[in-house]
């Protein structure tokens, strides 16, 4: 009994995690920074895949510190992505250890 | 999964003994069981399931004065913001750890959160943690010095918060480590910080953990107790 409660706290938790990052991921945004030479300056794109095709949008010119702000994103965005995809294995996991069978 | 859950735990306790604030913190809840391992090394000791939750005590009145930004600081690792209950206090969420902070409820009580603006966070007001700030031990664990509460106090507390809980699962559970403690106390042979701990506590107290004790049939504990 203790265990299958366990299970049902973990699931839960394991629901709203999932939430959290899928609202995490959505603010981030999308797309990777693309640093392009025209006449010896460097103007930046975003690479986006926009229903199924990849886009390149013009940004222009960034300050450093922009484009660490979208390495560290980039960094950020696969993490979660990492996270969210180990989410979704654990909420399979429980949801099908929640279904076995009880001892009666 | 129980390998990256200690890794990520004790990066999590070491990021916080980094910056000063671990000394400040008190390691309360399943995950102190883990920390107990040395204090009963030889005994029948058996920690039982844990939880993702690390819940932290923070002492009041505080002792940290400086502003650590927690949830920036362990953001890096995958750890989220999230809100819980009506009133939504702040916990940090990883699919391998929930880290969240607790406030010893006095006066009245609310059900509001527990605002901790130097550490970016808010924490949830409980009953009785007064008494588990007041008896803690130092725990050495990998160059680091964690705060717990004494495992006289964790059974002790266990025992008058069990009648408490809405879930009954988790009063099975606190009865279970409680008296798993007090087991590994039999085992030892030595009740003195035992009777110490329980001699300093209220007699309204003491007389709730004498009354719960025989409620579990546990005239054996209630005897070391009231001797």
């Amino acid at each position: 009994m203790i265990i299958k409660n366990v299970l049902e706290e973990e699931l839960n938790n394991s629901l709203r995690m999932k939430k959290l990052y899928e609202e995490k991921l959505k603010k981030l945004g999308k797309g990777s920074l693309y640093a392009k030479k025209i006449k010896g300056k460097v103007y930046y794109y975003l690479i986006k895949r926009i229903k199924g095709k990849v886009h390149l949008v013009y940004i222009g010119k960034l300050s450093q510190e922009r484009i660490d702000e979208y390495g560290k994103e980039k960094i950020l965005r696969a993490k979660y992505r990492k996270l969210l995809s180990q989410t979704k294995k654990q909420i399979l996991f429980l949801k099908r250890s929640l279904r076995g069978k009880e001892e009666v | 999964m129980e390998k990256k859950k200690y890794e990520l735990c004790l990066e999590v306790l070491s990021r916080f003994a980094k910056v000063g604030l671990l000394d400040k913190l008190v390691l309360i809840g399943s995950w102190c069981l883990y920390f107990y391992e040395d204090f009963f090394a030889g005994l029948n000791y058996l920690p039982s399931i844990r939880t993702r939750d690390i819940d932290l005590l923070v002492p009041l009145p505080q002792k940290n004065k400086t502003e650590i930004d927690v949830p920036k600081m362990l953001e890096d690792l995958g750890f989220v913001v999230g809100f819980i209950g009506s009133k939504g206090y702040m916990r940090l969420n990883h699919p391998e750890l929930i880290v969240e902070f607790l406030v010893p409820e006095r006066g009245r009580g609310s059900d509001k959160p527990f605002p901790l603006p130097n550490l970016k966070m808010s924490a949830q007001p409980l009953r009785y943690l007064d008494f588990l700030a007041a008896n803690t031990m130092r725990v050495k664990f990998d160059n680091m010095i964690i705060n717990v509460p004494h495992p006289a106090a964790y059974g002790l507390h266990k025992l008058i918060i069990y009648k408490r809980r809405r879930k009954k699962d988790k009063a099975d559970k606190d009865i279970q480590q409680a008296l798993m403690i007090f087991g590994c106390f039999e085992e030892m042979g030595d009740f003195r910080k035992l009777k110490e701990i329980f001699r300093s506590m209220p007699k309204k107290w003491q007389s709730n953990v004498i009354r719960n004790l025989s409620d579990l049939d546990r005239k054996d504990i209630k005897e070391i107790l009231t001797s």
